[in-house]
């Protein structure tokens, strides 16, 4: 059920303008289930209902949906580890209905009341994430081979490459056909270099080697690579042509060959790019910039959307997407991966305990849920965090949003007032921003409904239940750490209360989830909130953490001494972590 | 009917007829063809250790048998008077601009059939298919290479430093207690083909790719060794299923393979299957613990402020907890490989 209040998600007095700058928000996607109208009956008069499943590479989340007077609502949500039968899922979630509101349970539905598996026929929406897909990148020259890397990785790829610059013939049939590689992307630009043009000829040649030796290798060729010697094998594989590697050299920028990439890889039902929708409806339904953070244990995204007026009078969303397989939770390939993930952890573990126990995680994510198993999780989600906008800042900006919102599986592990320390912790950006949690995964399934208009509408039913409301985080920057800062006045429906604050760490005041309120924040010095000043005035809404204060050095400076650090950072953490050391 | 057992995650255990896949580089020179009858300890393939690529110029007309694909295993060409250098024997990489990308190399290990059965399919430089006689019982990684041998259970408890000795030379040995990485460089050292373990830290799989990698770049390599692991980093007993299926299949001829992962048991053994409703708990507080899955327990809190769906676990020193279902799993009904 629903813990989130219908308005708790709203836009901050002092929202300034929108950040983004990509292109609307119509990826075309083929629907496998439409989900039935709100207003819609079954044949037997009852109300419409329709379930959603979002198969993550670690979870396995479901969701019962059915229209509450005259709308739809969440009736029930749950996790299991993937590997859980989807039929028992749903069939938990109904029981449990049944249980809890037996009226409502009989009124909604597609079968007679208490038939078996009344609850089995109904419409699903399903989102996969698709994990582990590792493509074998075979360019010309290095410059392409960069550009066609990039575009494969932010298209959620797992990448080996080489090129034949550098790289020898038979090294490039090693990487190409090694254990789970499953495509090879050859690549030169359009039109080609006159370095370009023999070895463009070569790694076809190259390429049809490799085709010959796996047969039901995807071959992908980008650009004007000669696919001649792949059609005169015997077996010719199938082609899939894309668009050339486009942009200046360095150039950061979403391209038509990222698209095509993300297309290749993941069905119409991926999880990860139908988040690119569903923010895009976010964006529209709530007026507000929506950044979504999605941390899984197969990989990694972060999508920013925002609305803006179109000249029909309707409004769109500017929508940008993109995925970092490396920022995976548990992905401790990089080198200072696991280091990281000792520095944001709160209890002392020596080196090689700790990369044992982050393996064991990485086969098994649900194991050691409770206890310090949970704190490790959170360690690893702010690593996780770390390695996504260190990826994609230089792409999608730094610039604030007015909600951001954790999604996967990473984000349900830990109780909801830690998320907002999660995020205060990493995302260090001066302003006011929300913070909510796709608790109950339902945007991965909403995107996969292809018409906005259709998605739009559920999702103005919906969000109240879609967004779990985590906490209002305020954070200036510029203020002279361990002195008085000023005072804070909040004024909400139930009263006003007025507090003193002190520069260099983390206040916490209750607001409820639900509660509206001002904040008038009145320094002593003139901090960045946006804008520098002194006053300022800011809307905040209520969540399980509250209004967090975050007073602290932006970027977040920490003790060099562990044992100090996991100090300091256990003493915020309890503040916002319930039982805690229990 | 959806039955509540379904809830708990499902992990493989038998196999009957597995096909495994034997991985191949490309220069490695493949001996079996498919539709061969084999049994274990048979060549199936020359492994060469340090393949390197070479360029020949095409052969004179008339030199191949017909035109050969990539892939093919090319024999050497002397040199002859004239322009033409010669060639050495190795896989055919491609031809291009009139001359060939040939993989090539020297001091070939060999590849040996890690049980009995049959050559379902060839694919040249990457992996040949083995469809194997008999059963496999799943496993998480195997680490080093496939191998065979007769399976030894060492008893619970015994320190693998004093247990292993020259008489276990060829042998397959379960190493049931505490292990690392000195004892496995020990038991290959000795002879030992493989060893079959509930865990194996990350320490001790990095000093064994070490070992391993070492053998491989001296002159005389040692046999093949592998390592098989029945769980993952941390350390845990083997299941009582897994446990089961090992004493009995003790004293008979086994197979490492690693992909997928599988113990080889011979086709005659009468292997024990676990009730449909075992339970074994993987994590937490009751980690290696087992019982009998009763039903669901509902949404409940985890120590440390976590809500998890829970299951209801009749555990076999008669207490009955509702543990996280993420902490449990149970094993499948046997399979086929197919």
């Amino acid at each position: 059920m629903s813990r989130g209040a219908p308005d708790a998600i709203v836009p901050p007095a002092d929202a300034g303008p929108s950040s983004a700058t990509a292109r609307d928000a119509r990826t075309p996607r083929s629907r496998r289930v439409r989900p039935p109208r709100s207003d819609a009956a079954t044949a037997d008069g009852r109300r419409a209902a329709f379930s959603m499943l979002d198969h993550g590479s670690a979870t396995l989340a479901g969701a019962l949906v059915g229209q509450v007077d005259g709308r739809w609502r969440l009736l029930a949500a749950t996790a299991l580890p993937a590997g859980s039968s989807p039929d028992a899922l749903v069939g938990l979630l109904a029981d449990r209905l049944d249980a809890v509101d037996p009226a409502a349970a009989r009124a909604i539905g597609n079968a007679s009341p208490g038939a078996p598996g009344r609850w089995a026929d109904v419409p699903r929406l399903v989102a996969r994430s698709r994990p582990g897909a590792n493509l074998a990148v075979i360019a010309a020259t290095e410059r392409t081979r960069a550009w066609l890397e990039e575009a494969a990785r932010g298209a959620g790829w797992s990448v080996v490459a080489g090129s034949a610059e550098r790289t020898d013939p038979l090294e490039l049939t090693r990487l190409a056909t090694r254990p789970g590689v499953g495509a090879v992307l050859v690549g030169v630009v359009d039109p080609p270099g006159a370095d370009e043009r023999e070895l463009a000829t070569e790694i076809a040649v190259a390429t049809a080697g490799i085709a010959a030796r796996r047969p039901g290798l995807r071959i992908l060729l980008a650009g004007p690579v000669p696919d001649e010697p792949l059609l005169a094998l015997r077996h010719a594989p199938a082609i899939e042509r894309l668009p050339a590697p486009d942009g200046a050299p360095g150039e950061r920028v979403a391209s038509r060959l990222r698209d095509a990439l993300a297309a290749a890889r993941g069905g119409t039902d991926d999880s990860r790019r139908a988040l690119e929708a569903a923010a895009g409806s976010l964006a529209r339904v709530l007026g507000l910039r929506i950044e979504i953070l999605e941390i899984g244990v197969s990989g990694a995204a972060r999508v920013l959307a925002s609305p803006r007026p179109a000249d029909d009078g309707e409004t769109r969303a500017a929508v940008q997407l993109v995925e970092v397989p490396g920022a995976a939770l548990f992905r401790m390939d990089q080198p200072g991966s696991i280091d990281r993930v000792d520095h944001w952890f709160t209890q002392g573990l020596d080196r090689a305990r700790l990369r044992d126990r982050l393996a064991e995680l990485a086969i098994a994510p649900w194991s050691d849920l409770d206890g310090d198993g949970a704190l490790l999780r959170a360690a690893a989600l702010r690593a996780a965090l770390e390695r996504l906008l260190a990826a994609t800042d230089a792409e999608l900006g730094n610039a604030g949003v007015d909600l951001v919102v954790g999604a996967g599986g990473a984000w349900s592990a830990i109780p909801g007032p830690a998320a907002t320390h999660v995020v205060a912790d990493v995302v260090r950006r001066p302003g006011t921003v929300q913070v909510a949690i796709d608790h109950a995964r339902l945007l991965g399934p909403i995107g996969t409904i292809e018409d906005d208009a259709e998605r739009d509408a559920v999702v103005a039913d919906l969000a109240a239940d879609i967004l779990l409301p985590v906490g209002t985080i305020v954070m200036p920057r510029g203020l002279r750490p361990n002195r008085p800062a000023g005072q804070l006045l909040l004024e909400t429906a139930g009263g006003r209360s007025e507090l003193d604050l002190v520069a260099g760490g983390l206040t916490l005041v209750d607001l409820p989830p639900g509660a509206r309120g001002t904040a008038e924040l009145a320094f002593r010095g003139t901090p960045e909130l946006g804008p520098r000043g002194r006053h300022f005035r800011v809307a905040v809404s209520g969540g399980l953490a509250g209004l967090l204060l975050d007073l602290r050095d932006i970027p977040l400076r920490l003790p060099e001494r562990p044992d100090r650090r996991r100090e300091l950072l256990g003493t915020w953490e309890r503040a916002l972590w319930p039982e805690h050391d229990a | 009917m959806i039955d509540s057992l379904d809830l708990v995650p499902v992990r493989a255990h038998l196999v009957s007829r597995p096909h495994v896949r034997l991985e191949l580089q490309p220069g490695d020179r493949v001996i079996a063809v498919v539709g061969d009858e084999v049994r274990a300890g048979d060549v199936l393939a020359e492994k060469i250790r340090d393949p390197r690529m070479v360029e020949t110029p095409m052969p004179r007309d008339g030199a191949d048998q017909g035109i050969p694909l990539p892939g093919t295993w090319l024999p050497g060409e002397h040199a002859r008077a004239g322009r033409h250098a010669g060639a050495p024997a190795g896989e055919l990489l491609f031809e291009h601009g009139g001359r060939r990308r040939l993989a090539t190399g020297a001091h070939p290990d060999r590849l040996l059939a890690p049980g009995d059965g049959r050559i379902l399919e060839v694919e040249p430089g990457v992996a040949l298919v083995l469809e194997v006689r008999g059963t496999g019982l799943a496993a998480t990684e195997l680490l080093g290479e496939p191998h065979s041998g007769r399976l030894v259970v060492l008893p619970e408890g015994s320190d693998p430093r004093l247990a292993l000795d020259v008489a276990l030379a060829g042998a397959i040995v379960v190493l049931p207690g505490r292990l690392d990485a000195e004892a496995l460089a020990r038991a290959r050292a000795m002879g030992i083909h493989g060893a079959v373990v509930g865990s194996l830290a990350e320490r001790d799989r990095r000093d064994l790719v070490a070992s391993a990698a070492r053998q491989q770049a001296g002159p005389h390599r040692l046999a093949p060794f592998g390592v098989l692991v029945f769980g993952a980093y941390l350390r845990r007993a083997f299941a009582g299923a897994v446990q089961a299926v090992l004493d009995v299949a003790a004293g008979s001829t086994v197979g490492l393979v690693g992909d997928p992962a599988l113990l080889l048991l011979a086709e005659d053994l009468a292997l024990p299957v676990p009730q449909p409703d075992r339970i074994v708990v993987r994590g937490g507080a009751e980690a290696g613990l087992e019982g009998r899955w009763l039903g669901p327990g509902g949404l409940r809190r985890c120590r440390g402020g976590i809500t998890a769906e829970t299951g209801l676990v009749s555990l076999d020193d008669g207490r009955t907890l509702a543990i996280p279902i993420g902490e449990l799993e149970r094993f499948a009904a046997p399979a086929s490989g197919g």
